[in-house]
């Protein structure tokens, strides 16, 4: 058996080259079209021929270079303050109003109605009120980042407490199994993957909230250093912190993604989410 | 407990909070610092009986749906060429997943800068948050089409143009229509962001175009009006369940054998 295994291991060779000049090709068509877009962003930035309104990509690139040396970590350093203590709190409000609604008869009719009228209001709409309550500084972003990442994870992990087959539960009460194991054994596992999405879908709509607070409530941050090099009409460093908010996002959510389908590689229903 | 007993149920939940908060504001006696639902009510007939708040609502309303429909028409064909050729989505997949990335509303510096704060920033923004849901759903539409149907129908002699128009267009168009539903949802938050934003920072140069972000703007420092804050916030919450609702039934009325 190893032994086949191992005579299959080393592929023919024109095979191999086969599936490097893929794999290469899929490179090659990705960094054209990253040139052909890069070269369309410089030819009208030299039409334009004004390096306030439209920054050439060259630009751009050594401001961010320089930023690293000025107050790019800071920011996001203040950013990833806001993010983890918004998240953190919402993620766990959200668990912990699920397990207790998911328990208790009582708190579900309480709070799925509240969740339901609250959710349709979407964190934005809360940036005057929370102006208002915190004043301009860390407290609007944090809040704004807690009160948007704690419905997603809250719906799905109810609905991924709700779905769990009730026979695999009677299974394991009939072979004697407590309740604590029953909750620790069978029900959070099959909720597992529903749980894993609504984090995910947390953390996106987190991150979308902390740049919309940060941009208008806010003293700290990538958000609000974007209106900050505004005001001295450094463009390229807008575009450059813009970039740097993008390139942020889509490595969290690819790490959360990744996460996911690690965690749940056993699940059908992996990437299955409720919104 | 049935689906309408819980409903009913939360009848009287909402009666306690409501009563509950009223009382306590009153009995606070600082009815200038904290809204109370009495005077969000008050609010709400003196805005209606102004016009101040249906305009602004129809101003944020159509740029809605005017960035809505940009994003439409530049994300659909966009994600047909996608999902369909594959070389095309190796190379631009990740370039759209960077920039969907970027919250819409972080543009609003450039927005604000080649488009001016007459409406048409906000304009951008819109667009820019409406276009990825259709890109992404739409690639997803045509991918989860059934081969075998294009097949079946290129075997009976269907030319390329009719299994476009018969096969391919009916069976993405469900998971469109979920793209659009996204969407939408996507322009509504981002619309009220963006005037927030633009009203919060371009206080100099008079408002430009006002919207329902705007208003808010105005009532949170110029007539610091909690009670009119709440009430902007529970349109903007009307407003997001009307489009869902509309969306959710367009889908059963376009698609009915869904």
């Amino acid at each position: 058996m190893s032994r086949a295994l191992r005579s299959a291991a080393p592929l023919p060779v024109t095979m191999r080259a086969g599936v490097s000049l893929k794999r290469y090709l899929g490179h090659f068509e990705f960094v054209l079209a990253l040139v052909v877009v890069g070269a369309l962003w410089h030819l009208v930035s030299v039409l334009v021929n004004n390096t306030t309104l439209v920054p050439s990509p060259l630009r751009v690139l050594r401001a961010w270079v320089s930023l690293w040396g000025e107050q790019l970590p800071t920011d996001i350093i203040a950013s990833l303050v806001h993010l983890g203590l918004g998240y953190g709190l919402g993620i766990t409000t959200g668990m912990v109003l699920a397990l207790l609604a998911a328990r208790f008869l009582f708190v579900e009719v309480i709070v799925d109605p509240i969740a339901e009228v609250l959710r349709p209001i979407s964190a934005i709409a809360w940036i005057p009120i929370a102006i208002l309550m915190f004043g301009i500084g860390r407290g609007v972003p944090i809040f704004l980042i807690f009160y948007a990442a704690t419905f997603p994870i809250f719906i799905n992990m109810l609905a991924g407490i709700k779905q769990v087959d009730p026979r695999l539960v009677q299974a394991a009460q009939m072979l004697g199994a407590s309740r604590r194991m029953i909750v620790t054994h069978v029900v959070m596992p099959a909720a597992l993957p529903l749980i894993l999405a609504g984090a995910r879908l947390s953390l996106g709509v987190a991150w979308m909230a902390m740049v919309a607070a940060e941009l208008t409530g806010a003293d700290s941050g990538l958000g609000w250093r974007i209106f900050w090099y505004q005001e001295f009409f450094a463009m390229d460093k807008v575009m450059a912190v813009i970039l740097t908010i993008g390139v942020l996002g889509y490595i969290f959510d690819s790490l959360l993604r990744a996460l996911q389908a690690r965690i749940t590689r056993w699940s059908p229903n992996g990437s299955e989410t409720q919104r | 407990m049935t689906e309408t007993q819980r409903r009913w149920l939360s009848l009287p939940v909402f009666g306690t909070i409501l009563v509950f908060w009223e009382l306590t504001v009153r009995q606070s006696g600082q009815l200038k610092l904290y809204p109370y639902p009495s005077g969000v009510i008050e609010a709400a007939i003196r805005t209606i009986g102004d016009g101040s708040l249906i305009a602004a609502t129809s101003g944020s309303l159509y740029r809605v749906v005017v960035g809505f429909a940009i994003g439409g028409v530049l994300g659909i064909p966009l994600g047909l060429l996608m999902g369909s050729l594959q070389p095309v989505n190796r190379a631009l997949g990740p370039i759209i997943d960077s920039l969907r990335s970027i919250a819409p509303i972080a543009w609003i510096p450039m927005a604000l800068l080649w488009l001016g704060i007459r409406g048409n920033a906000a304009l951008f923004i819109v667009a820019y948050a409406a276009f990825f849901p259709f890109v992404v759903n739409t690639i997803q539409a045509v991918r989860l089409i059934d081969r075998n149907l294009v097949n079946a129908a290129r075997a009976l002699g269907a030319s390329r143009a009719l299994v476009v128009r018969s096969v391919i267009l009916p069976g993405s168009l469900p998971v469109i229509l979920t793209g659009a539903r996204i969407s939408l949802a996507f322009a509504w938050g981002a619309i009220i962001a963006a005037e927030l934003a633009m009203g919060i920072k371009v206080t100099a140069g008079g408002s430009g175009a006002v919207g329902l972000g705007q208003l808010m703007v105005s009532t949170l420092y110029i007539r610091r009006d909690v009670n009119g804050l709440v009430l902007y916030m529970i349109v903007v919450g009307i407003i997001s369940l009307l489009i869902d609702l509309l969306m959710r039934r367009l889908q059963r009325n376009l698609t009915p054998w869904r």
